[in-house]
């Protein structure tokens, strides 16, 4: 939902800095230069928030205040007094009236999205409706943990991807990095000293540009109480120690919502490549398994007619990775898709030794295997394991 | 109540030095340093000498205060100046502005002097003496002098922030 502000202010010099201090929220902001056009437009457009002016001609905020407070359809509007009319009793008296907030001006636009964000939960815009961030783009993770060793961990357990991995002792350190670099997910020490890591986390979601940050607890494995704890309080998921890298890449790559299809499936000039990594278990099979049908799709869509199933890397087949081969290949021959499959001679052997693979032949590399097309004689084996 | 003869001049100075810096910090990021700020000086009869000296075309905000004490501030700017204050509050190049005309700088510099003389009357309202803005008006030109009626009492603040002077006078109806 996109929320709408109502700026009323005869300054267009404020409502400029309004219109600047919203601009990366997904919310619109309407403009009115008195009471009497702000009561106009806050009618008409029926607005979640009005950010009032008191002294505007015409009509001053405090009368279009009063107005809102007595008509039934518009009481319910919360509004937020923007004004250089400050002073101890004044401020009392219009609070009186019934205001959600007062803001004397000067002000700082974070001071003003903050305020705002209590009252309307602000979503930050994302880059577009379409685009998603991919697991091969750059992100920015924040590490809030007083031991120095795990920081350096996680750092190593990570420097194969594109994120960099930032490192905090503390939690004033945190909100300071968050405030100045927003990160795209933070992992959180839930043994932080002086029980500091639940208040941090509560800091965090406070924020509006870190309301919905993925923000991960980390504590021992064996600690149950602790992560129980930390997932009634709201964590995106609780991480246990020893860590398990590729299980917290994973984690952050699924709570960022990163596409990683890419990981596995590729266009390579005219042929549609899908590879499975060396290490292809029940999390990589799902995944795999969630982007099948659509890339395969999409290839024969941009003109595609060629497909290679790469397996050069994988250090072994079991029955489930059978499941997703024969998925694969039926779902290229649906779709028309000439394909053939590159293996290493550890899989070839392990397939001649199972009944459901034994007939599958294969390519010694992708080069091969791009050129038996060019000679028009691809090896295609026949799914569902028939002979 | 308290009256005005009961502020003293180390108490006006404070409070406008408070205002300016809390504006000019806030708003635009820039230290406002008080030079010098002239005694008050009680209307007379005598002819008022022009004491603001800015030099080349002047935008002069003023906002007033209405209340249990009243009077005018003006801000004196330089053209240059005020169109840097307008540029940096609305992210506007210097093309943009020009292109904008006079009135996009003169709702900045307005929307300015609101707040400055805002923060000064409510430091004031806290110590007992409540009032109300009223709204601003421009003045541009140059070569040109803004004289008080002879029941005001004048006060002259300079301040530089950067390169650039400021200059306030702050015009209070006296207390009778």
């Amino acid at each position: 939902m996109r929320y709408k502000i109502l700026t009323v202010d005869d300054s267009k010099t404020v409502r400029i800095i309004v219109k600047k201090a919203f601009k990366s929220f997904d919310c619109e902001i309407i403009e009115a230069s008195n009471g009497v056009e702000g009561l106009a437009a806050a009618s008409k457009e029926k607005p979640d928030l009005i950010l009032l002016d008191i002294t505007m001609p015409v009509m001053d905020g405090v009368e279009m205040l009063t107005k809102i407070k007595a008509s039934h359809e518009l009481k319910s509007i919360p509004v937020i007094m923007l004004t250089a009319e400050g002073g101890r009793d004044n401020v009392l008296k219009i609070a009186k009236i019934g205001v959600r907030d007062y803001i004397v001006k000067p002000f700082k636009e974070e001071v003003l999205v903050e305020k705002c964000g209590r009252v309307i939960s602000l979503k930050p815009l994302t880059d577009g409706p379409i685009k998603t961030k991919s697991v091969f783009d750059p992100a920015i993770i924040l590490v809030v943990e007083d031991k120095p060793a795990i920081i350096t961990q996680i750092q190593d357990g990570l420097k194969h991807t594109p994120w960099k991995v930032h490192g905090v002792h503390n939690p004033a350190d945190a909100i300071e990095f968050c405030n100045r670099t927003p990160p795209d997910a933070i992992i959180i020490s839930l043994t932080l000293p002086e029980e500091a890591s639940i208040p941090l986390f509560r800091q965090i979601r406070q924020n509006v540009k870190s309301k919905y940050t993925p923000i991960f607890g980390l504590v021992i494995k064996t600690d149950l109480a602790l992560q129980q704890q930390g997932q009634q309080v709201g964590f995106s998921h609780i991480l246990t120690k020893p860590i398990d890298n590729a299980e917290l890449e994973a984690r952050i790559a699924k709570a960022m919502n990163l596409d990683t299809s890419q990981r596995y499936f590729m266009v390579d000039g005219d042929v549609f490549v899908m590879r499975l990594p060396a290490v292809t278990n029940a999390p990589v099979i799902s995944e795999m398994l969630g982007y099948l049908k659509s890339k395969v799709a999409e290839a024969v869509d941009s003109g595609i007619v060629k497909a290679v199933i790469d397996l050069h890397e994988l250090k072994g087949i079991t029955p489930e990775i059978i499941k997703l081969l024969i998925q694969a290949m039926a779902t290229c021959k649906d779709l028309a898709l000439q394909f053939t499959l590159v293996g290493n001679s550890q899989i070839i052997s392990e397939c001649k030794s199972s009944e459901d693979t034994r007939n599958w032949q294969f390519h010694d590399s992708l080069a091969d295997a791009k050129a038996s097309f060019a000679k028009g004689s691809p090896i295609t084996p026949q799914p569902a394991g028939a002979a | 109540m308290p009256t005005i003869d009961q502020i003293s001049e180390t108490v006006f100075r404070d409070t406008i030095n408070r205002a300016v810096q809390d504006v000019f910090k806030t708003m635009l990021g820039r230290t406002a340093v008080l030079h010098t700020a002239s005694d008050v000086a009680n209307a007379d009869g005598t002819p008022w000498e022009h004491p603001v000296q800015i030099d080349g075309q002047q935008v002069v905000g003023t906002v007033g205060f209405i209340g249990d004490i009243s009077g005018l501030i003006y801000l004196y700017l330089t053209v240059d100046f005020a169109n840097e204050i307008a540029g940096y509050m609305l992210s506007m190049s210097s093309s943009e502005l020009t292109d904008s005309g006079h009135e996009v700088v003169n709702d900045a510099v307005g929307e300015l002097t609101n707040m400055t003389v805002g923060t000064f009357k409510n430091q004031l309202a806290d110590k007992g003496f409540p009032c109300r803005l009223t709204i601003p008006s421009i003045l541009r030109g140059s070569n040109f002098s803004i004289e008080p009626v002879s029941s005001a009492t004048r006060r002259i603040y300079r301040f530089s922030i950067g390169p650039s002077v400021l200059v306030i006078d702050l015009l209070m109806k006296t207390g009778d």
